[in-house]
Parts: structure tokens; C-alpha cells; sequence
């Protein structure tokens, strides 16, 4: 809609420019009616017509479209989750899903709530263990303390656990101790595709660790 | 919604185009004032929306809107924001957009400053910029769509290509481009000129500002992209006689010869044939060098046939353009030819001479330009036309030219007596070779391009400040446009010094170093201090860290970096340069080698910083040119 009224906008602006120079023409030069109505006639109607053929004119309606029900979903399944968990509270994955959701909102506080929860539905599963310090690590700011003892947990419950492999380098480097990071992280690189974005991260990250490895006598 | 809000600016300014070009030429053709008046106030509408659309385009890259192909296409999300706007013009389709931009701001300043023109001569040069914008924005509304839509939008974008992520680049097209589209003008005053078969004194002393601004503007536009590719390409050449940069020599020099022919024909009335064929072929020849760079042609002939659309179009109308111009130039020159005469030793005539070198100097430069592409196109083979084409045939044609340019301005208008020429010039051109053969023995040895450079140079600005010195004696002061001229003529003789020394004394050497290794070239000795990792936004370098220690000179740290760029995985050389009156010492990083030792590259270029300062003091000249122009009572 507002697209249309801009266009009627466009179009008084240039008839504007090109037909007050006619009417304060003195003395009024032959034909200038047939003039203004055809450019009045023409101008308008030419401008629909290229837009309608070169551009897209359903493109904002499409795109308006797609961003509703993106964030729709997003915000209408974390909503849903929270509702069907009140009635289901020994669902840890549920709560692991919620969990996440909230770490992707930077809600961490809550995440690691929810996570607690699922962690005590789950007390033997890396994958949910991992996730429970990272978000208590993102709510201290700190990797120190427990949560680094649940990530030994994790790794004791298996050792293929990529989140946990990725923390517990993480808590190695941050800690300078480059031998042991690259050991983590070596082994979570074997473990992920090639090609994807996470790979490349990691492998970025044991380059980084073995030049800083080189760096120290 | 902005992005649609442009495509349809750019919709409305194609109609307000035509009819600027029907109603101008007619509006001339039948006396009408009300035509020629609506035809001035769609040129304003079109300026106005055609900058309506470029801002659009500027803003979708400054938001990083992905629905729009454009783009998605050539920015990212990690592109640092000054060149997310850049990139706006970083693509075919913006580099279009902004050419027709800059076409409606001329229009507009040919509408506002030529108001003291005759009605219908200012009328249709109007209306020939707005049928040139015409095809410029239909080519971008139908083959070239800056705002063609994607959806649903990618995540991110495919990032811009890391050669134009530098500043030098942000602004080299502007320049160059304010310099074709300026010839536009002078184009269409040649084409208005040959309708209406008026061409004399006047029609030379308003089409010469235009022609000098453009020129200005095209000589900063080579500059700057001759600099950017000394410090970005990473081995300090400062020409290549690459296609890309040939389009864009073409036109310099062609309006070069324009310039000089307009300034005989605005004093004598003489050469008007000559000097209108050269409008004609000024800008007949930008449009050629655009199409080069913008078609795709030059990176494969056959990229071009990928999307014939877009070749076709120019091709289509550079035939319909400068055929329709010759024509009419065949049919009508006789209208316009003078009955001036000059003497065979003249100033005209030494300024006509010039004016055929340096078209045939620009014919080399077609050929070795234009003849590969042809046999590629025709599958007759490939062949690589390069520096030794251009060195043997080129450079023999500017010499002479180079020569004239010391001796034109001592000539007086209609006739000169040889003898007396020589006795006025016969110490500047002693001293001029002195110089030129003794200067390359203060180097460490003596070298022809050197003693070829130098006496050139040493003619030029001999003979240029002794001329200039005579004249404010003879006549007690000097014009503005004197002062352009010997800025200009000066400055090439500043740039010409520097071909020379840098061609004949540049040194270069590629060492391995490892961090504390160090290695010399001539005076200067320079230490690896090894190199590390720094990231930044979008790309990820390695730094190496030179310290670079010369005798007399306080040492200095160099940082070259080899940068590794993550949307594209391209690796680019960012080279470290301590800039010097007498050289430049260039630093660039080559290959990393086993154990942490890296590959170095270590350039000594004498003398080059001379070239890009000798085209700013050209560049001034014009300026100061094109001023003294309004000076003089440009306008009756």
C-alpha cells in the first residue's frame, strides 16, 4: 500500500517538473492541453506498467510473509515447550530443548534452570551435562568451579561428547595450557564433518593452539 | 521496501530521460520554448531520481538487505561498513548506476551554468545527455537490474571482492567515471554544433571548461588506480598496459589532443573539423573503454557470451552512437570548416603534429588492446599483446610529442621563422641533453631509459618555465591558463623523470627469512622479526615485521601482510611501503615456508612517487586551465 502511495508521489513530482514549465509558458504555447493530458494520460500508466513487468511487486507482502513466521515459530515454540513441560516435568528433553533455546535468546539465567532440570532427569547423559556447564559457564562468564567439573563428568560418561570436548579445551587454553587443548580438540575435529562451519571453527582453533604451542620454549 | 522505492526512481528517471531528449532536440529543431524549458526540468527530475535510486542501492549494502541479488552478491555481513557502502559501486550493475548518476549531475551543471548559451544550441546539448542516460538507465532497468529481488534472502552474503577492499579503489571509479561521463559534454556540444552547422570561436571557448574538468578528473582517476595497483597488487609495478588500464589511457589521450585542438580553434577559428572529430572520438571512446571493463570481455571473450544480453545492448549502441555520430560528422563537417590558414611552421601546426601523434600513439594502443581480444573471439588463437608491444611501439610515438610540447608554446599563432625558433631554444636544448646524458652517472650505472627520461624531462621544464618566463616579460603578467598549461607541462615532465629512473633503477630481491635473519638491497638492510597471526573483521593475515635500517635514515618497521579472506578464500598481499622523495623501499610477503620462515620480497623503486605527483601537478594544471577559462569571459 504505502509502496503505491510513493509511487503516486514519484509521479506529481516529475509531472510537477515537467509540466509547470509548460503552463507558465506566456503566452500559453499551441496544443498545451493536448500536451498535459497526455503526459497526465502516459506518465502514470507507463511507470505502473515497467514496475509491474521489471520489478517485484509481490516481493514485500513475500517477505513480510516469511519474517512473520520465522519469528513466529521461534517464539510460539519456546512458548508451546514451556506450556507442555508444566504438565510433563520429567521430560529432560524438553528441558534440554528449552534449555538451548534460551542460550540462543541470552536468556542464561533460565537456561540454566531449565538445564539443572533436565541434568537431574538425566544424570547419566554427556550431551545434557555439557550443555548444563556452558550454561552456567555463560551465566558466571567463567569456566572455572563447577561448571568445569560437570564437563570432566560429561567426558567420564563419554568421551565422544562434542560439546564437552570443545569446553574442556576451551578451559585448557584459557588456562594456557596448549598441549592439552590441542588434545581435546583434535579429537572433537576427527569427530565432525568436514565442510561445515563448526569444523572449520575448530580447526582454526588448534592452528591458533599450535602456534602459540610453538611460541612457548 | 527501499529497495523497491530505488527501482522505481530508476523507472521514473528513464521516462524523464527520453523525454528530456526528445523534447530538447525537438524543442530546438521547432523553436519551442516551452519543449526546451520542460526538457530542463526533467534533466533536474532525473537527476534527482536517478540519486533517489543510488541511495537505495547504497542503503540495501549499508543494512545488509540479502533479498536484494545485488547484494547478496557482493557484500557480507563482516564487511566493514565503509566499504558495505563502497560496494554499492563495486558491481557491474551499481558501477552502471553510478555512471548514471554522474551523467545527470553534468546534465544538470550543463543546465544551470550554460543559461547564457543560445537557447537552442544549449537545448540540444540537453537533449543529446538525455538520450545518452536514456540508454545508460534503460540498460540497467533491462540488462543490468541493480534491484532484482531473492527470496527468500541468503543468510549472508558472498562478500566483495577483497582487490576493491581498499580505499584506493573506493574512490578510482568516481574519478574515472566523472572523467568519461565529462566528455559526454563536450560530445554533445560537438553533435549540437554539426545539427545546427554553427562552430566557431564561441562554441571552442564553451565547450574547453568542460573538456578541461573532465580531463581533470580522468587524470586523478588513472592516477590514484595506477597507485593502487603499485601498493595493493604486491610487486610495485605502477602500469601494465593491461586492457582495463588501456580503455581508460584511450580516452586521456584522445582528450588530450582535444584539448589542445580546442584551444587552436578558440583562438585561430583553425582545425574545427579536426577538433569535432576529436569530441566525438573522446567519448565514443570512453564508452569503448567502459564496455571493455564492464562486459566482461576482458576476463574471458567468452564470459561474454555467458550473458550476450549485456554485450549486445553496448555493442548494439556504441554501433548505433558512433555510427549515427560519423555519419553526421561525413555529412555536415563541410558546414563547419574553417577557411583559416597557418603557416607550415606554426604554432598550429606544431599543435596539430602533436595532436596526430598522439592519436596515432592511441591507435598503437587499440591494436595491442583490441586486436587479442578480436582473435580470441573469432577462435583464431590466443596471443598475449604486453610491456614489450607497448615499450617498442608506444613509447617512440610520445617522444616526439614530448619534444613538440617544449617548443609549441614558443611558436606564435599563423607562422614563425625556423631560424629564429632555433635561436630562442638552442641553450635549453644543449643544457637538456647535458643534463640527460651526466645525470645517470650518479647512479651505479649508466642506463638509457635514465638518460632518455631526463633529457626529455629536462627539455620539458626548460623549456616550459623559460617560455613562461619570456611571455610575463613580454607581456607583464600571465593568464590563469598559462599558468594551467606550464602546471601541466611541468608536472609531465615530473612524471616523464620518473618512468625513466624507476624503469632503469628499480632492484628487487626475494630472500627466505626466518625471525632475526636479515638481508640487503643497495643501501638498506632489513631484519625479520618474524611474523604472527592478526585477525579482523572479514579476512584473517599473517604480519611480518621487518625492520628496515638505512644509512642516514632513522630506521623504520615495515608490516607487510598476507591476508587470507574467509567468504571468498581468497589470499591477497598487502604490501609495506616507506614512501620517499628519491624511492620508495616496498615490502611484500610471498609464500610461508617450512619451519616459520616466510618467503620475502624486497623492491627498491627509485624515483617512482615522481609519477603519481607529476599527474596530480597535470591534474592542477587543468584546474588552473579550466578556471582561467571563466577568467578569460568563457561566456559572451
Amino acid at each position: 500500500m504505502t509502496l503505491w502511495l510513493w509511487l503516486a508521489a514519484y509521479v506529481v513530482v516529475a509531472l510537477a517538473l515537467l509540466l509547470v514549465p509548460l503552463w507558465r509558458q506566456k503566452p500559453a504555447p499551441e496544443g498545451w492541453r493536448w500536451q498535459t493530458v497526455g503526459l497526465l494520460a502516459v506518465f502514470p500508466a507507463l511507470t505502473i506498467g515497467l514496475y509491474f513487468h521489471l520489478g517485484a511487486p509481490t516481493i514485500l507482502q513475500e517477505l513480510a510473509l516469511t519474517e512473520a513466521q520465522s519469528s513466529y515459530d521461534v517464539e510460539g515454540m519456546v512458548t508451546a515447550l514451556e506450556e507442555k513441560l508444566k504438565s510433563t516435568p520429567d521430560d529432560a528433553e524438553g528441558w534440554y530443548a528449552l534449555g538451548r533455546a534460551y542460550i540462543a535468546f541470552g536468556r542464561h539465567a533460565d537456561a540454566e534452570a531449565a538445564l539443572r532440570k533436565a541434568a537431574t532427569q538425566a544424570p547419566k547423559d554427556a550431551r545434557i551435562i555439557a550443555q548444563y556447564a556452558e550454561a552456567m559457564a555463560l551465566g558466571q562468564n567463567s569456566l572455572d568451579g563447577r561448571p568445569l567439573e560437570l564437563i570432566r563428568e560429561a567426558l567420564e560418561i563419554s568421551y565422544e561428547d562434542e560439546k564437552a570436548l570443545e569446553l574442556a579445551g576451551l578451559a585448557a587454553f584459557q588456562k594456557e595450557n596448549w598441549a592439552e587443548a590441542l588434545h581435546y580438540w583434535r579429537r572433537l575435529l576427527k569427530l565432525l564433518p568436514k565442510e561445515t562451519e563448526q569444523h572449520d571453527a575448530i580447526a582454526q582453533a588448534v592452528r591458533t593452539a599450535e602456534k602459540k604451542m610453538e611460541g612457548t620454549p | 521496501m527501499i529497495p523497491e522505492l530505488g527501482h522505481l526512481a530508476l523507472i521514473v528517471a528513464l521516462q524523464l530521460a527520453l523525454l528530456q531528449g526528445v523534447l530538447g532536440i525537438a524543442g530546438a529543431a521547432r523553436g519551442s520554448n516551452a519543449w526546451m524549458a520542460m526538457a530542463r526540468g526533467a534533466a533536474a527530475g532525473q537527476l534527482l531520481f536517478v540519486a533517489t535510486g543510488f541511495l537505495a542501492l547504497a542503503w540495501s549494502f549499508l543494512v545488509n538487505d540479502f533479498s536484494v541479488m545485488n547484494v547478496a552478491d557482493h557484500s557480507s555481513r563482516f564487511l566493514p561498513v565503509e566499504y558495505r557502502i563502497t560496494a554499492a559501486w563495486g558491481s557491474h550493475e551499481g558501477s552502471f548506476l553510478l555512471w548514471t548518476l554522474l551523467m545527470s549531475a553534468w546534465t544538470i551543471a550543463v543546465v544551470l551554468l550554460g543559461r547564457k548559451l543560445p537557447a537552442d544550441l544549449h537545448a540540444r546539448v540537453i537533449g543529446i545527455m538525455g538520450l545518452l542516460s536514456f540508454f545508460f538507465l534503460a540498460y540497467i532497468l533491462f540488462t543490468s537490474n541493480p534491484f532484482m529481488r531473492l527470496h527468500p534472502p541468503p543468510a549472508n552474503g558472498s562478500d566483495l571482492n577483497p582487490l576493491l577492499q581498499d580505499p584506493g579503489m573506493i574512490i578510482h571509479p568516481p574519478l574515472l567515471y566523472m572523467g568519461y561521463v565529462g566528455f559526454s559534454v563536450a560530445f554533445a556540444f560537438a553533435i549540437a554544433a554539426l545539427i545546427s552547422g554553427k562552430l566557431d570561436e564561441t562554441w571552442a571557448r564553451w565547450v574547453r571548461p568542460w573538456t578541461l574538468m573532465a580531463w581533470v578528473f580522468l587524470t586523478l582517476g588513472i592516477m590514484i588506480g595506477s597507485w593502487w595497483a603499485y601498493y595493493e597488487l604486491g610487486w610495485g609495478g605502477w602500469w601494465f598496459w593491461d586492457p582495463s588500464e588501456n580503455a581508460s589511457l584511450m580516452p586521456w589521450l584522445a582528450g588530450t589532443a582535444l584539448l589542445h585542438s580546442l584551444v587552436v580553434t578558440e583562438r585561430r577559428g583553425a582545425l574545427r573539423v579536426w577538433t569535432v572529430f576529436l569530441a566525438l572520438v573522446t567519448f565514443s571512446l570512453s564508452l569503448v573503454g567502459t564496455f571493455l571493463v564492464r562486459s566482461g570481455v576482458l576476463s574471458s571473450v567468452h564470459a561474454f557470451a555467458l550473458d550476450p544480453l549485456r554485450g549486445l545492448f553496448i555493442l548494439v549502441f556504441l554501433g548505433i552512437l558512433i555510427g549515427a555520430a560519423l555519419i553526421l560528422f561525413a555529412k555536415r563537417a563541410g558546414a563547419v570548416k574553417a577557411t583559416v590558414g597557418f603557416g607550415m611552421v606554426s604554432r598550429e601546426s606544431a599543435m596539430l603534429t602533436g595532436n596526430v601523434l598522439l592519436l596515432a600513439a592511441l591507435a598503437t594502443v587499440f591494436l595491442g588492446t583490441l586486436y587479442p581480444l578480436l582473435l580470441d573471439a573469432l577462435d583464431l588463437g590466443k596471443i598475449s599483446v604486453g610491456p614489450p608491444y607497448f615499450n617498442a611501439v608506444f613509447v617512440p610515438m610520445m617522444v616526439p610529442v614530448l619534444l613538440l610540447l617544449g617548443i609549441a608554446p614558443w611558436m606564435r599563432w599563423g607562422g614563425e621563422s625556423l631560424p629564429g625558433l632555433v635561436r630562442q631554444l638552442r641553450w635549453q636544448a644543449v643544457v637538456a641533453v647535458l643534463v640527460g646524458m651526466t645525470l645517470p652517472f650518479a647512479f651505479e650505472a649508466w642506463r638509457w631509459p635514465a638518460a632518455l627520461g631526463s633529457t626529455l624531462a629536462a627539455w620539458m621544464m626548460l623549456s616550459t618555465i623559460s617560455g613562461l618566463h619570456a611571455r610575463h616579460r613580454a607581456t607583464g603578467g600571465l593568464p590563469l591558463a598559462a599558468w594551467g598549461m606550464g602546471c601541466a607541462h611541468i608536472g609531465l615532465a615530473i612524471g616523464v623523470a620518473g618512468m625513466g629512473l624507476v624503469s632503469a633503477y628499480q632492484s628487487e630481491k626475494t630472500v627466505a627469512m626466518q625471525a632475526g635473519d636479515s638481508a640487503s638491497l643497495g643501501r638498506h638492510e632489513f631484519i625479520f622479526r618474524g611474523a604472527e597471526e592478526v585477525p579482523a573483521s572479514n579476512y584473517s593475515a599473517m604480519r611480518g615485521t621487518l625492520e628496515l635500517k638505512t644509512q642516514g635514515r632513522e630506521p623504520a618497521i615495515l608490516l607487510p601482510e598476507k591476508r587470507i579472506y574467509r567468504s571468498s578464500r581468497m589470499t591477497m598481499t598487502e604490501s609495506a611501503i616507506r614512501y620517499g622523495f628519491t624511492g620508495d623501499v616496498y615490502v611484500a610477503m610471498g609464500e610461508p615456508l617450512p619451519e616459520g620462515a616466510w618467503s620475502v620480497q624486497l623492491y627498491l623503486k627509485p624515483f617512482v612517487g615522481w609519477l603519481w605527483g607529476g599527474a596530480l601537478l597535470m591534474a592542477l594544471g587543468g584546474l588552473l586551465a579550466a578556471l582561467g577559462c571563466r577568467n578569460q569571459g568563457a561566456r559572451p
